[in-house]
């Protein structure tokens, strides 16, 4: 499944996280209404059974740019990767997810997943995505994935028929979209940016 | 009021297509009516139009629910005025609990008519009360809505929440198909259960298995898109005995 030969690809750029035998690292991002931000992360997974998660909410709803670089490489056998970047963009926010997983030929056993899900609310909203693997092991577990949608139309129509106001079930809508990346203890915080993003 | 539900020349349609074609039905507080008729008569659209799904376009005529104009309403006012439809297809909602589902409903609802919402302990305890009511096991009331469930699951659940919500009106569109006899008197006894001299029912239906649990007031025959027939409980033999295409 790799392209051409296997390059290390902390050899050009320094890691800025790396993650010794047996260790685990935890990253969460919340990037909120009215934000500017940029990430550039990359992380080495360089010591056997390693484990890496990384949990990336964001709502953006005026004319924010928001970038996300994830860089994750699978230098050592039996380590585990999950990232997961969800978000919800609108106004005319414009969000870009540029990522990549490196599995190195001697990293076998890795477990590599990358989720990046998108809503858009607006017309004027813009998304990009590129989620890209190398593999250069042969027995791995690797998957990634991106998608880009609207609102389901039928749950909210369902909703609104027991009597839950277009705007309050548009909320809920959004919150459980967000709720496998929200951090403990942000509950609050996320819904209220929820509410302010809300196309009136 | 005389009339809960007042139709006059009701003209509805999906895209370029019209479906219903003049329907005119009043519906009289505490009564059940029965609307029969072949697949693609009319009769889910009907029950759509009236609670405002938005790929159902009406065209033409007018439709009164206690006195107000209902088609000027947005579906979540129809509900607080009482409206309330049993899906024939409940609709799943990944990430929404049953629980927070039903307390924003239940909070919506009696802010709009101007009484306090219910805290999380009055909530809670409203909501065990109608799921043993129904017979649904309280485990369902942390699931999502809907996900993962079996045909009868789902079709109870629409039971519960209109036991949760007492409608004045409850169209029930083909709660009774693919239930199996238990499920089926379990649905009945939640439509048994809410008939006073104030609320009425439609059931939708193209079986009689229901109706000889929940007795109907009248029966009326759809066919493409207009009633062509209404009367008592005898339409129903005569269904029985030979099909819809007697009318």
């Amino acid at each position: 499944m790799g392209h051409g030969r296997y390059i290390d690809p902390f050899l050009e750029r320094r890691p800025d996280y790396v993650i010794g035998q047996g260790e685990q690292l935890s990253l969460e991002f919340v990037i909120l209404p009215g934000e500017d931000r940029s990430i550039d992360l990359g992380i080495d997974l360089a010591g056997e059974g390693a484990s890496l998660d990384v949990k990336i909410v964001y709502l953006s709803g005026y004319s924010e740019k928001v970038d996300i670089k994830l860089l994750v490489h699978h230098r050592a056998g039996g380590c585990s990767s999950q990232q997961r970047i969800f978000g919800i963009a609108s106004g005319s926010a414009q969000v870009g997810f540029y990522g990549k997983v490196v599995t190195a030929p001697d990293a076998q056993k890795t477990e590599a997943s990358q989720l990046n899900r998108n809503i858009l609310l607006s017309d004027a909203a813009q998304v990009r995505t590129l989620p890209q693997l190398e593999i250069y092991a042969d027995d791995v577990k690797c998957s990634h994935g991106a998608t880009i949608g609207r609102l389901n139309e039928d749950e909210l129509f369902y909703m609104r028929s027991r009597g839950i106001p277009e705007a309050e079930a548009r909320a809920l809508q959004m919150l459980s979209f967000l709720s496998p990346v929200v951090p403990e203890g942000q509950q609050e915080r996320i819904e209220a940016a929820v509410r302010s993003i809300l196309p009136a | 009021m005389d009339k809960l539900l007042e139709i006059k020349n009701l003209h509805a349609g999906i895209g370029d297509k019209e479906i219903l074609r003049g329907i005119d039905l009043c519906i009289g507080p505490g009564e059940v009516h029965a609307l029969m008729g072949p697949n693609g008569a009319g009769k889910s659209t009907l029950g759509a139009a009236l609670c405002g799904r938005p790929d159902v376009a009406v065209s033409e005529g007018s439709v009164l629910f206690r006195g107000k104009d209902l088609l000027a309403m947005a579906p979540e006012e129809r509900s607080h005025e009482g409206l309330f439809l049993s899906f024939q297809y409940p609709v799943e909602i990944p990430g929404v609990s049953i629980t927070a589902f039903m307390k924003a409903a239940v909070n919506a609802r009696r802010k709009a008519l101007g009484q306090p919402e219910l805290n999380t302990g009055e909530f809670l305890k409203l909501l065990k009360q109608k799921m043993a009511f129904v017979k649904m096991s309280p485990e369902f009331s942390k699931r999502d809505v809907n996900v993962g469930f079996s045909g009868g699951e789902k079709k109870r659940n629409e039971i519960f929440q209109m036991a949760m919500l007492e409608p004045s009106l409850a169209i029930l569109d083909e709660t009774d198909s693919g239930l199996d006899v238990d499920a089926l008197k379990i649905v009945a006894d939640g439509v048994n259960s809410l008939r006073s001299p104030e609320r009425s029912v439609i059931i939708i239906t193209h079986y009689q298995k229901l109706l000889e649990y929940v007795k109907p007031d009248v029966v009326h025959v759809l066919k493409a898109g207009r009633i062509v027939k209404s009367g008592s409980e005898e339409i129903l033999r005569a269904i029985e005995k030979d099909g819809f295409d007697q009318f």
